[in-house]
């Protein structure tokens, strides 16, 4: 999708003024199976790039999730909650996780654009 | 999130040696003292100071319950659990509630998926095609869950269960297949969170005779090895190492 920066861990980030929201890619839901449980974290409390902020669950296995950027939780998107299916039905928009207000803008600048990322999937879906 | 990766400074190196699985036999380990083992295993394997590691062992009767702390599906008061000589457990594994006891074989495998290139789903399917493998070995047919009903079944009894939890692409906890546990203690719960369904055991599924819980274990842990396709298999011999973690409370 246009507009997103991706981290090879397979979560986006769409950087709006102040805010980024932030989620997991189609790719990554697709490998999950369906997610039937969403953890995440409480409102003003921190993440850190690369560093795990929450956990998704899906045919048994709790996967945790990485954040890509650093920031402060501004939001969090209480409809995971009653639905977890919106994560595999909607990645990007519905299934959105978090909204961080960015402690460092530079962070966005190492990650991958939409091309290099739907490139990156594809070596590693053929590697395997 | 972890999919899988091709890590490139990596890739072609550990793709093509010949992979190596090491299994630590631990007998009987109270539920509690496998959980700090497998964090310690955990950081160590991240750091690449140890190969994939799988755990073979047992536990003395223990409830668990996985992320979602589903506990209304244990079906007596928590204070009735030392009269039946059970403890409970809240863990980060996904999955339901279950029970763990003697003559329950359980698997704790700790490996890189980027190693292998998997994600969840394909780990946890390959670990179902461990134990039906292993199931079949004394002609019992068991099959795959249906959507939502991950784990081992043979016909809509289950006879072997999977809860896994994976960190930073390391995996933990694992599967547990019922050789011939006391079935009693299933009662006490609703299995899963699966109501409607039974549980079973290889005893109760097969008419061959069951050897030795020894050759039972790594019969298993061969058809784990299979499955994931390792070329190595090490057996390491003291389990003291790996249980001798710093117990400092």
């Amino acid at each position: 999708l246009e507009g997103l920066k991706y981290a090879n861990s397979h979560e986006w980030v769409k950087h709006e003024g102040s805010v980024a929201t932030i989620g997991i890619t189609a790719h990554a839901q697709e490998h999950l199976g369906e997610v039937v449980f969403v953890e995440l974290p409480e409102e003003n409390t921190s993440v850190s790039k690369e560093k795990n902020f929450g956990a998704v669950e899906s045919v048994k296995a709790t996967s945790e999730i990485l954040s890509p950027i650093s920031g402060e939780v501004i939001e969090v998107n209480k409809k995971l909650t009653e639905s977890p299916g919106l994560i595999n039905s909607s990645p990007y928009e519905d299934g959105w996780m978090i909204k961080v207000k960015p402690s460092s803008p530079a962070e966005l600048e190492s990650l991958m654009g939409p091309k290099e990322y739907t490139k990156f999937c594809e070596d590693e879906d053929a590697a395997h | 999130m972890h999919v899988h990766c091709s890590m490139k400074c990596l890739t072609d190196l550990e793709m093509r040696s010949p992979r190596t699985l090491e299994v630590w036999r631990l007998g009987t380990v109270n539920y509690l003292k496998s959980l700090k083992i497998q964090d310690k295993l955990v950081s160590e394997r991240k750091a690449h100071q140890i190969p994939d590691t799988l755990l073979s062992l047992q536990h003395p009767p223990t409830y668990t319950l996985g992320k979602r702390r589903t506990d209304h599906n244990l079906l007596i008061p928590q204070s009735e659990l030392t009269k039946i000589g059970a403890e409970l457990h809240y863990t980060q594994r996904g999955g339901d509630i279950t029970f763990h006891g003697p003559h329950q074989a359980i698997l704790y495998p700790i490996i890189s998926l980027r190693g292998i290139g998997y994600g969840a789903r394909n780990y946890v399917e390959t670990l179902e095609r461990s134990m039906i493998e292993f199931a079949s070995m004394y002609g019992v047919k068991a099959r795959p869950g249906n959507k939502c009903e991950t784990g081992v079944w043979v016909g809509d009894r289950k006879i072997g269960a999977i809860g896994v939890r994976i960190s930073s692409g390391i995996t933990s906890h694992g599967l547990a297949f019922n050789i011939d546990p006391d079935m009693k203690y299933f009662e006490h719960i609703v299995p899963c969170g699966i109501a409607d369904k039974e549980v079973t055991s290889l005893k109760r599924e097969t008419d061959d005779l069951l050897p030795s819980e020894e050759v039972v274990h790594e019969q298993l842990i061969t058809c784990f090895a299979k499955a994931f396709s390792y070329d190595d298999v090490v057996w390491k011999e003291d389990p003291a190492v790996i249980l001798d973690t710093k117990d400092n409370e």
